[in-house]
């Protein structure tokens, strides 16, 4: 792109954003492999998949970019982040341009890890950590052995530590289930503000499709976000899901990443063919 | 058996969505689809530079169906060779343009050997180009027709190359054709 079409792409998606047409968000995919190997996860990963990693250039050239453009925020998720031994610097580097929302199994903080995941106490950072039940053992089936003790072992460290966090419940159930309310309590326990538990449903894609999981999503029910990964950019952070081994491309809207300006005009011009209102129908998020 | 992924309506891209409303697009956008922000710039390409344009379908056809004869392209042959019949060329001019007769006796005219010189000398040779090549072809082509014919076989040259090096598969109608014209 020359100079001139970045100056016009800039206007233009500051206008949407602004506006409303395209929510603020930019999410990255950092990577794709996991320490966990969760039964409705969207996109396959364990710790045998693909890493398919973003470098830590391209998520600081992605925030500045996202700022330059208009975006207002921005989101890091994988595959576990923390398996990338300098994402808390990069992260920091991040957040001097957007704030951000950086979501993790909370399964790794312990030792030097923690330490370093303590240096994001950071009034623009927020950790966001999945628990998917009060039960242990209705948590960790879903999630893996031993899951639920180390998130509550976790959360209050972190929070000691300064850090800001968030809890994200993934559910089956309706989002509005009594069955939720000890979970509630126990992240209230915690002290994390209610605004800060997000119930969320499981969205049939990837593994959860597999399975028979949730709830079946076409693009004009998963928030318009523009979602930056190592294989392209996607519409929405559930869009670049894998389903038995091979990328879903029915959500891709450009292999080019950077400049930031080309995904950005190719997702609102997506979003421009898009019936009005007719996004997050579902609660997805 | 394509070397790439042949995506379909269910795996296109949001953004490539609109090329296959219609039904299966071919094998070209199916692959090219994996990139879709090239789909939309290399089709505006594509379809100007192949269709009939200001200097009109036969003389096109000259162009993808000698370009694709150079550079071996089996893909581009075979499909090129029905649509160069459903245009008109006869048997014979489309069997000179594959190479399979001497071109004198696929074409007559002076004129049209003259085009399909300058075609010869952009699609199968490297290198500068004669003066006299250009001096017969202008002789009766005007600048603008040699333009058109030019960015005809580089887009031809681009599309031989594709297909050739992802082994895109030819469509069981062209074959079926081309085994009853036969010219298989």
């Amino acid at each position: 792109m020359t100079d001139t079409d970045t100056q016009v792409a800039q206007g233009r998606i500051a206008d949407a954003v602004r506006d409303g047409v395209l929510p603020g968000r930019v999410w990255l995919y950092s990577n794709y492999h996991c320490n966990l190997a969760c039964s409705y996860c969207l996109t396959e990963s364990s710790p045998r998949s693909d890493r398919r990693e973003l470098t830590a250039e391209q998520m600081i050239a992605v925030a500045e970019q996202s700022k330059d453009l208009g975006f207002t925020a921005l989101g890091i998720t994988g595959g576990e982040p923390f398996l990338l031994p300098w994402l808390p610097e990069a992260v920091l580097e991040m957040v001097k341009f957007l704030p951000l929302v950086l979501l993790n199994n909370g399964t790794l903080f312990v030792g030097d890890r923690l330490e370093r995941a303590a240096k994001l106490a950071h009034p623009d950072i927020a950790l966001q950590i999945s628990l998917d039940s009060h039960l242990s053992d209705i948590n960790d089936m879903a999630r893996g052995p031993e899951n639920f003790a180390k998130v509550v072992a976790s959360v209050p460290r972190l929070i000691e530590s300064g850090v800001r966090v968030r809890i994200a419940t993934t559910t089956g159930g309706p989002l509005d289930s009594a069955h939720l309310d000890p979970l509630k309590a126990l992240v209230a326990s915690w002290g994390v503000p209610a605004e800060d538990h997000l119930v969320r449903p499981i969205v049939r894609r990837g593994r959860a499709d597999e399975l028979g999981l949730g709830v079946q999503a076409i693009a004009r029910d998963i928030p318009s976000e523009l979602c930056i990964t190592a294989d392209g950019a996607f519409w929405g952070s559930f869009g670049p899901t894998v389903s038995n081994g091979r990328l879903d491309t029915d959500l891709l809207l450009t292999r080019t990443i950077l400049p930031l300006s080309v995904p950005a005009n190719a997702l609102l011009a997506a979003v421009s063919g898009m019936p009005e209102g007719a996004d997050a129908a579902l609660g997805i998020r | 058996m394509s070397r790439v992924e042949l995506l379909d309506a269910a795996t296109a891209p949001l953004t490539a969505q609109q090329y296959f409303a219609g039904g299966d697009p071919g094998p070209i956008v199916a692959a090219l689809a994996t990139v879709p922000e090239l789909l939309g710039p290399a089709l505006g390409f594509i379809g100007p530079a192949l269709s009939a344009g200001a200097i009109g379908v036969r003389a096109k056809e000259f162009a993808i169906l000698r370009t694709s004869a150079l550079q071996g392209c089996t893909y581009c042959i075979h499909a090129h060779t029905t649509v160069s019949l459903d245009v008109g060329l006869s048997p014979d001019e489309v069997r000179a343009l594959r190479g399979e007769l001497p071109l004198e006796e696929g074409f007559p005219s002076v004129k049209e050997r003259a085009l399909i010189g300058w075609i010869d000398a952009l699609a199968g040779a490297t290198g500068p180009i004669p003066d006299d090549v250009w001096t017969e072809a202008r002789a009766h082509w005007g600048e603008h027709d040699l333009v058109e014919i030019s960015v005809t076989v580089g887009a031809t040259m681009f599309l031989n190359r594709f297909v050739t090096g992802f082994q895109l598969p030819t469509s069981s109608d062209v074959l079926e054709r081309l085994t009853a014209e036969g010219m298989s």
